[in-house]
């Protein structure tokens, strides 16, 4: 006891300095879609047959191009394994939580955008969260490791709460199936106006890979529609963060 | 050393038991030290059958029992009150395939809830989807009522206060006193098993990864197993000590976690920070692995996409030391604290009878004296690199339950460090391209929370007919809500945490 009371005393601040850092470099992260041309005119189609998600489509209309759903993308990597031109990449910036829903929705040409920060929100400086999980149990433990003292979402005064009566901010994760959608719905309505409403995850956007079937866990649309939504399968906790300071209109998410 | 290895792949033993005899079958074989491994219900050309799992950990074997069940028959004679584990089971199935025991001594649904229509049984032959127009009403859900002067109950959920997955706990108190509780799960029933009979193969391991992510190895790990056994295919020894080096990390990270939450919930706020830090640690190793900090999109069947090169394997082991050494200097905060002892000691008891009378698994049920571990029951050879014990200890309260957490870590941390050694990279290219018809496969793994069970069948054309997956908390769940009762209410989030439960791997 007494040799590991020394070393607690001893650990210095593991608090993370680096604000919105980007991932290591072993981590997967989300893939992007650069302005390197692509094969898809040329009749090239490995990245939509690699992806088990249906998240990648070949537009065919006017001249042939590729789009990359991150909300229906589950992160796996095996587009940006196989893409001969490297207009599909791996990005591991945490800084891609947006305000429109369209945004998600990645071109080839495109660079990643830049969020739209919400031009008033009344949570400038300090924002109460509740979260509602609804079947995603690696996402609720990242929100949980936002608390921890590494990414301490505290400092950004962020608070965690318990009942919806005290939160400005509903943080939603999981898929939302059928029996999970009146329990929301009540949440929603015990909470005070103004609130905002945050998709935590790809099974919160779309359902992800669960979606379209009779349990109709099809993510949070089906419900309400947020005002800022988070990518990752799960996210990482930088990312939730990052999602949280856009949602409170904080600058910090567009000062790279 | 144990000699008698057990053969994940290959065909498994199975018999067919008269729907009539298998309740008395069930009952010798667990009288003899078996286990039930899962119950299921699945689909034949001529009606429906029970599938049973059983397990034997002295015989280091596993069994499939078929029982037909009668042409059309829609109810069959319940095996509860002969064999009280089967009792979710039976609900289950009942709620999935439209199948009723008779004689089952609290029937009510267990995963499809209000919302869903009446009559609708997801798996049943000629299911389809519901639409808005066809609903009836489901007879609503009836929570077990105590009776009494000043008794009252305390609704709890399905949205907690904490961080944590949608469930609702009905107490039924006298004063601060839980004289009973009513779990009802189902809020996050995602129609997994459905989903994985629709979707194609080769994505079915990235379903079976949510069926409860924070298990992505464990569940990965029993996917590929089952898929393996289907096939009769068997992969390099580097895969199979990477695998286990995966569920062993898993195990870390997650015990680690829950010694953390334990200490939250004593109010240990100095305790629970460091564990956090120390997690994070180990979860730095997951992402030097498999590129996912929690090992999704990684493991896969039959083949090993990007094995990790030797340089990644010194440093995953190096950093697994160092995390060892970390762990020995911050287990004390917890383990060897009077006060957080104080609290967790008598706390939330499962009698060791009654815990083998609900065939708990994973260390809640190592905490309540069964000795019972896959890892040791069904052994394979990547788990005889070295000597480990079975942490085992009696007592059944919360304090055994983290006892038995805090040994299990140091043994994964030497495990998967011996693990991770072993691994030579070799190219092993993928040599399925269709699963063999009407084949059956099973896949066992000691997941972090217990024994895991996937189970696969395929039809005449070789497409997923039926997968069953049991998750252990689907029978450790009731232990919960036994553990707390003549406990105080505000006794139980601590009680819970002790046996870290996963919603959605229940439900489904």
């Amino acid at each position: 006891m007494i040799p590991s009371l020394i070393k607690y005393l001893q650990t210095p601040v593991q608090t993370n300095r680096n604000l919105l850092a980007d991932l290591s470099d072993d981590n997967r992260g989300l893939p992007i879609l650069t302005d390197s041309p692509c094969h898809h005119t040329e009749g090239c189609t490995l990245c939509a047959e690699e992806c088990v998600a249906s998240a990648i489509v070949l537009q065919q209309d006017r001249e042939p191009h590729v789009t990359l759903d991150l909300g229906a993308c589950i992160a796996c990597g095996r587009c940006t394994d196989v893409c001969p031109t490297g207009t599909i990449t791996v990005s591991r910036s945490t800084r891609r939580a947006v305000t429109r829903r369209d945004d998600l929705v990645l071109k080839s040409g495109d660079i990643v955008p830049v969020p739209v920060l919400a031009s008033k929100s009344p949570f400038r400086n300090s924002m109460v969260v509740r979260y509602v999980s609804t079947g995603d149990n690696a996402t609720d433990m990242e929100v949980g490791a936002c608390q921890n003292p590494i990414f301490d979402v505290g400092r950004f005064g962020i608070q965690f709460t318990a009942s919806p009566r005290f939160a400005d901010a509903l943080l939603i994760g999981g898929p939302v199936p059928l029996a999970m959608q009146q329990p929301l719905r009540l949440c929603l309505d015990a909470m005070a106006e103004p609130k905002v409403v945050i998709a935590v995850g790809t099974q919160a956007i779309t359902g992800g890979l669960l979606r379209g079937r009779y349990a109709r866990a099809n993510g949070v649309t089906t419900v309400v529609e947020p005002d800022v939504w988070i990518p990752g399968n799960p996210p990482h906790p930088w990312l939730i963060i990052h999602g949280l300071l856009l949602a409170m209109g904080n600058p910090l998410v567009i000062t790279p | 050393m144990i000699q008698n290895h057990f053969k994940p792949a290959g065909p498994f033993a199975a018999e067919e038991v008269p729907i009539i005899q298998l309740r008395a079958r069930l009952k010798t074989e667990i009288q003899d030290g078996n286990r039930l491994g899962l119950l299921t219900a699945s689909a034949t050309s001529d009606g429906h059958e029970l599938l049973t799992v059983i397990i034997s950990p002295l015989g280091h074997s596993v069994r499939i029992i078929n029982s037909l069940l009668p042409h059309d028959a829609v109810t069959y004679s319940s095996l509860t009150p002969d064999i009280p584990q089967a009792h979710w089971f039976e609900r289950e199935i009942a709620d999935m395939w439209g199948l009723r025991p008779i004689g089952h001594p609290r029937m009510k649904s267990l995963v499809m809830h209000d919302s869903f229509p009446d009559n609708f049984f997801p798996l049943a032959a000629g299911a389809s989807l519901p639409t808005s127009r066809m609903r009836s009403r489901r007879v609503p859900y009836r929570f077990t009522v105590v009776q009494g002067n000043g008794v009252y109950e305390v609704p709890v959920g399905p949205v907690h206060a904490g961080v944590i997955e949608p469930g609702h706990f009905r107490f039924s108190c006298l004063g601060e006193v839980i004289e009973n509780l009513e779990i009802r799960l189902g809020f996050v029933h995602r129609g997994v098993e459905e989903h994985l009979t629709q979707c194609s193969w080769q994505s079915a391991r990235y379903v079976v990864e949510a069926a409860s992510s924070d298990t992505s190895a464990g569940n990965a790990v029993a996917h590929a197993f089952a898929m393996e056994s289907l096939c009769g295919v068997t992969v390099s020894e580097s895969v199979r000590r990477l695998r286990a080096a995966c569920v062993e990390i898993e195990r870390i990270a997650c015990h680690i976690g829950d010694l953390a939450g334990i200490c939250a919930d004593i109010g240990f706020g100095a305790g629970s920070s460091a564990f956090g830090v120390l997690r994070a640690a180990v979860l730095g190793i997951a992402e030097l692995l498999t590129g996912s900090r929690f090992m999704t999109g990684f493991l896969a069947p039959f083949y090993q996409r990007g094995l990790p090169d030797a340089a990644v394997l010194t440093e995953a082991a190096s950093r697994l030391t160092e995390v060892g050494l970390q762990l020995r200097l911050t287990l004390p905060l917890l383990m060897d604290n009077a006060g957080a002892i104080e609290r967790m000691e008598g706390m939330g008891i499962m009698k060791p009878s009654l815990a083998r009378e609900f065939g708990l698994v994973g260390p809640a049920a190592r905490a309540s004296g069964i000795d019972y571990d896959v890892r040791k029951a069904l052994p394979t050879p990547e788990y005889e690199c070295i000597e480990w014990p079975i942490a085992i200890w009696n007592e059944g309260d919360v304090l055994a339950r983290a006892r038995v957490r805090a040994h299990e870590l140091a043994t994964s941390v030497r495990l998967a460090e011996a693990l991770l050694t072993g691994i030579a990279v070799v190219k092993q290219p993928s040599c399925i391209t269709r699963l063999p018809a009407n084949a059956t496969g099973i896949g066992i793994v000691e997941a972090w929370r217990g024994e895991l069970i996937h189970l696969v069948q395929t039809d005449e054309t070789g497409r997923i007919a039926r997968y069953k997956i049991k998750d252990p908390s689907f029978n450790n769940w009731t232990a919960l809500a036994v553990s707390v009762r003549g406990r105080l209410l505000s006794d139980f989030p601590l009680c819970n945490k002790s046996f870290s439960l996963s919603y959605s791997g229940t439900d489904l």
